[in-house]
């Protein structure tokens, strides 16, 4: 199978590397490839971007690494034990250093629960440490997080805005000091006032429990401001892998040139917001052939509807799939 | 508990009364200064309302109405309680874990309720009873307990499925909220899942639709008794009310009584469910 | 330039089992003929309340509405329901957040663009189906007459805010309320879906009012800016002047706190802390000023007016900033 590639990969000792991975769903009418052939590395301390549009596989790639559900094919190894490998037992000690904090910051946490149960709930699952101990360890994780726990001890998680949930789930999700931790669009759902104060949040966390981040979203703004390595997706693929400095002042590939342009610039002197992409995505369930993009692309060839393009490396550290990269 | 009570308006605070009232009647009526229901007052057949001795009056048999209601209230309500307490219990099990699970037990689990689902209540009732309380000998006479136990197995049976698929359901939205994908990634046993995230959110939808059981099994039980299958000779509402069906044009008020309270009763517990439900639905509400 | 909607001290009061929450506080504010205006502020600023209120569309026993709303010279407030409805459609249309909610799931798509047409233009059956397919060309969707019968959730959320589109301007009306019409849809659909809405505006020379919390989107679609924050117009002006010459410090810590492609921050985001007042219950002084980092005791203690500094410029602030704002 022609996959996106590999050469990205650097070797070496990554905490996490997913190598090949597919995601299937079987739905009416067909089969969603959610993820196909998608291969990244992370190595400790860097924040790895997930950068693609609504439907591209991001989530669904978030939860395969987690194994919520397994992907079909390909492996994912962390700290070099291959978790699709694992099950029962093994696969949920395993998991427990991964965690994921989700994009709907009310969804994620149980309504019937307070928050000193919410955050010290996975103590109580692994049995870490004493009834002392855990409220001790609950108290210092919302501190952490910029809440004062004997005001929200003992309240439920529908007595607080957006912002604070997403406080709260942080903190749940960094009590077990997972070595990786999944944020799936964590200020999205935010308003703008607060997303600045939740993604200063995950980079003080990230820094006091030396966590090695995946970052998900939709926002190339977002992005820029947390990530040190970004990974662009369509419809299940990778299209650019690199530096961050690399992929906002040269995209190399037209779509992430697509995704720069459109995000509107808060300066009205400058003609920015503007997209030359036609159309909108393609159904996932008969995504087009050769390279997913083609249907889009100001650039696109016969070459890109008969031979799907492999990542190659376009500048150092800069790695595209596409035939005709942007110069 | 007490905030469940505060928000109360005067017809469900009245609704709880009288269902507090039925319990209480059902729990004391034995140790109540009240005739025997099963012995007739020959000097006394079909008085009226407020007769001496019989504030409820009698039927054509010289029953005492009033002592019926109160010691009939203890099976009808007997039998009310337990088959939905146990069909709802087991039926949630069943729902909670077969949605939980998915693939082809929740397949199977969803057909059977289904076909269960599309008999209708007296007909399943009717059925169950033919089966489990009838001997092949004639001669053998069916004691009334018995009977009470099978006409608790046959509605049971009518309960289960409709409870039983408010929780798969219910189960169904929950187990998409990405609380239950954080638990797991924390690596909780689904045991702990189901007990301590899915079941305390599920349960609201199960109690208020249990109340409405309630009054479902009560309309059912007396309409058993009509159709002969009942507890025919025992003390319960339906009882009464299938006692005296042929009599009804010369003594009107011995109908009257045990249908008023029966569907009192109803009311009320239909009542409460909805109440149930629009207190506890309040905080999912607020999200 | 006339205006097309003239808003005058517009106040709308909820009451609310917690108080009297008053959402829209005092609101004035001209649309002229075919401009676009932004109305730009944080969730639950009262941007939605104060768009649907001038449209007369609050409905409710709990809703007062007082000060005055003039579309074409007619006063709309204290009008009765159908007689504000004449002018929807024809006069003003609106589009809105999530176009799923906002179209009939159960019926077509021809169906529910051709309704318009045929009860508010009283044309054929045939005519208006002509017409539908016309529209849908124009709102850029490939193939309309597939796209006619097709339903709502056969279509992607950028060809369904296209559809809503197509509703709202089939009758050619004089202006349009579009309540945060890109939220939903990802940057390159929302940059088509701007790009159809400029380019419409101009061809049919109507009038837009744009309501967002993004000042990007703002600042690249809009010809004035109102900025609300807690139920009040803070900030009024030219689009172009609002940002080369910021006077509120609300503004200002707004467009500071979101990220941009442009650059990566050194270190910290800035953010605004706090959030915003209590609605029941809000502050004597400045809304703003328990989170502006220039506050000072006036502010606490006295409301601001709104005060002019040319330009059509208006601001609400004791210690506005110098001009021009220093913007990092
Ligand atoms: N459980 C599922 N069953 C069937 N299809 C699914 C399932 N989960 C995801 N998909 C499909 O897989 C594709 C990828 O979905 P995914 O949620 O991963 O996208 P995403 O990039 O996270 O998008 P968003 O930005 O909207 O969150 C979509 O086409 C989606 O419809
Ligand atoms: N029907 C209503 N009854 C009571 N309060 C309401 C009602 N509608 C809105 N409000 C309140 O009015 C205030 C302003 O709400 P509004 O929806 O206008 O905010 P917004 O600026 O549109 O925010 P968002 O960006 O979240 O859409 C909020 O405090 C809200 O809770
Ligand atoms: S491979 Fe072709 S279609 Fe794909 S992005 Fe490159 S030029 Fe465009
Ligand atoms: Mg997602
Ligand atoms: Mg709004």
């Amino acid at each position: 199978m022609a996959g996106t590639g590999t050469a990205h990969l650097r070797g070496g000792d990554a905490v996490l590397k997913a190598t090949d991975v597919n995601v299937r769903f079987k739905v009416p009418g067909g089969t969603v490839q959610a993820v196909s052939g998608v291969s990244f590395d992370i190595m400790r301390g860097e924040t790895l971007a997930i950068v693609g549009e609504s439907g591209c596989g991001k989530t669904t790639l978030g939860k395969a690494i987690l194994q919520l559900p397994p992907p079909d094919s390909g492996s994912v190894v962390l700290d070099g034990t291959d978790l699709t490998s694992l099950s029962g037992e093994a696969l949920r000690a395993a998991r427990t250093s991964i965690q994921m904090v989700f994009q709907d910051p009310i969804s994620s946490l149980d309504p019937r629960m307070t928050v000193r149960n919410l955050v010290a709930e996975p103590l109580w699952v692994w049995n870490r440490g004493s009834e002392d101990e855990r409220d001790a360890k609950v108290r210092e994780l919302l501190d952490a997080v910029g809440l004062e726990p004997d005001l929200v001890l003992d309240r439920r998680s529908y007595e607080f805005s957006g912002g604070q949930c997403q406080r709260i789930s942080i903190a749940r999700s960094v009590a077990l000091e997972p070595a990786v931790l999944i944020c799936d669009e964590p200020v999205s759902a935010l308003d703008v006032s607060i997303q600045a104060q939740i993604l200063n949040l995950l980079q003080d966390m990230k820094e006091r429990y030396g966590l090695t981040m995946v970052f998900i979203s939709h926002d190339l703004a977002v992005v820029r401001a947390v990530s040190t390595r970004i990974m662009v997706m369509y419809l299940g693929k990778i299209c650019e892998v690199g530096d961050p400095e690399a992929i906002y002042s040269r995209p190399a590939h037209h779509y992430t040139s697509a995704l720069i342009g459109s995000v509107p610039i808060p300066d009205p002197t400058r003609r920015t917001g503007r997209t030359p992409l036609r159309g909108e995505p393609p159904s996932p369930m008969n995504p087009p052939s050769g390279c997913r993009f083609r249907t889009r692309c100001p650039a696109a060839s016969d070459r890109c509807a008969a031979e799907e393009p492999e990542l190659r490396e376009v500048s150092p550290g800069q790695y595209v799939a596409c035939h005709h990269p942007r110069g | 508990m007490r905030r469940l009570l505060g928000g109360m308006d005067v017809f469900t605070r009245a609704c709880a009364g009288w269902m507090s009232l039925m319990v209480l009647l059902a729990v004391v009526g034995p140790f109540l200064p009240l005739p025997d229901p099963r012995e007739a007052d020959f000097e006394a057949s079909a008085v009226g309302l407020f007769s001496p001795g019989h504030v409820l009056g009698t039927d054509s048999n010289g029953y005492d109405l009033l002592s019926n209601v109160v010691n009939g209230a203890r099976t009808s309500l007997m039998i009310a309680f337990v088959s939905v307490v146990v069909g709802g219990a087991l039926g949630a099990a069943i729902g909670i874990v077969s949605a939980y699970r998915r693939g082809r037990i929740d397949r199977v689990v969803n057909l059977l309720f289904n076909i269960v689902l599309s008999i209708p209540n007296l007909v399943l009732g009717l059925a169950l009873v033919a089966i489990l309380a009838t001997s092949s000998d004639p001669s053998v006479v069916i004691s009334p307990s018995r009977r009470v136990v099978v006409i608790m197995i046959a509605l049971t049976c009518v309960v289960l499925p409709v409870l039983g698929r408010i929780a798969r359901g219910a189960t169904l939205t929950w187990i998409n909220r990405e609380f239950v994908v954080a638990a797991r990634s924390m690596g909780m046993r689904d045991r702990h899942i189901i007990l301590r995230h899915i079941v305390p959110n599920v349960l609201p939808a199960i109690y208020s639709v249990g109340f409405l059981a309630v009054g479902v099994v009560i309309v059912a039980e007396g309409a058993l008794s009509l159709l002969g299958v009942g507890v025919v000779d025992g003390v319960s509402w339906g009882a009464m009310i299938s006692r005296v069906a042929g009599e009804f044009t010369f003594v009107p008020h011995s109908m009257y009584v045990p249908v008023t309270v029966l569907a009192l009763t109803v009311i009320a517990s239909n009542q409460l469910g909805d109440y149930l439900r629009s207190r506890l639905d309040l905080r999912e509400g607020r999200l | 330039m006339s205006a097309v909607m003239s808003i005058r001290d517009l106040v709308v009061r909820f009451r609310t089992p917690r108080g009297v929450l008053e959402a829209v506080r005092g609101v004035t504010l001209d649309i002229p003929e075919g401009a676009s205006v932004g109305i730009v502020g944080e969730s639950g600023s009262g941007k939605t309340v104060l768009s649907r209120a001038a449209m007369g569309l609050l409905s409710g026993s709990n809703v007062d509405r007082s000060g005055s709303v003039t579309f074409d010279g007619a006063e709309l407030v204290g009008l009765p329901r159908d007689h504000v409805r004449q002018h929807f459609g024809t006069g003003i249309a609106m589009i809105f957040q999530d176009p799923m909610t906002a179209l009939n799931p159960v019926r077509r798509v021809g169906v529910q663009v051709a309704e318009g047409l045929r009860i508010r233009l009283g044309m054929s059956r045939k005519d208006a189906a002509a017409r539908t397919s016309e529209l849908l060309a124009m709102v850029g969707i490939p193939d309309p007459a597939a796209a006619m019968r097709k339903f709502p959730y056969q279509l992607s959320g950028g060809m369904r805010q296209r559809v809503m589109i197509a509703i709202a301007i089939a009758c050619k009306p004089k202006l349009l309320f579009a309540d945060e019409p890109t939220t939903a849809l990802d940057v390159t659909v929302q940059a088509q879906i701007l790009e159809l809405l400029a380019g419409l505006r101009a061809n049919l020379g109507m009038a837009m009012v744009l309501v967002t919390h993004d000042l990007g989107v703002v600042a690249n679609n809009t010809d004035f800016v109102a900025v609300m924050y807690a139920g009040e117009i803070v900030e009024q002006a030219p689009t172009t002047e609002l940002f080369a010459n910021m006077k509120m410090p609300y503004t200002e810590a707004l467009l500071k706190s979101i990220p941009t492609v442009e650059a990566r921050p050194a270190g910290r985001l800035p953010v605004i802390e706090g959030r915003l007042p209590d609605p029941t219950d809000r502050p004597a002084g400045c809304g703003f000023a328990p989170r502006c980092s220039y506050a000072q005791a006036r502010c606490r203690e006295d409301h601001p007016p709104l005060v002019d500094a040319g330009n059509g410029h208006l601001y609400r602030c004791w210690f506005p900033l110098a001009a021009p704002a220093r913007r990092s």
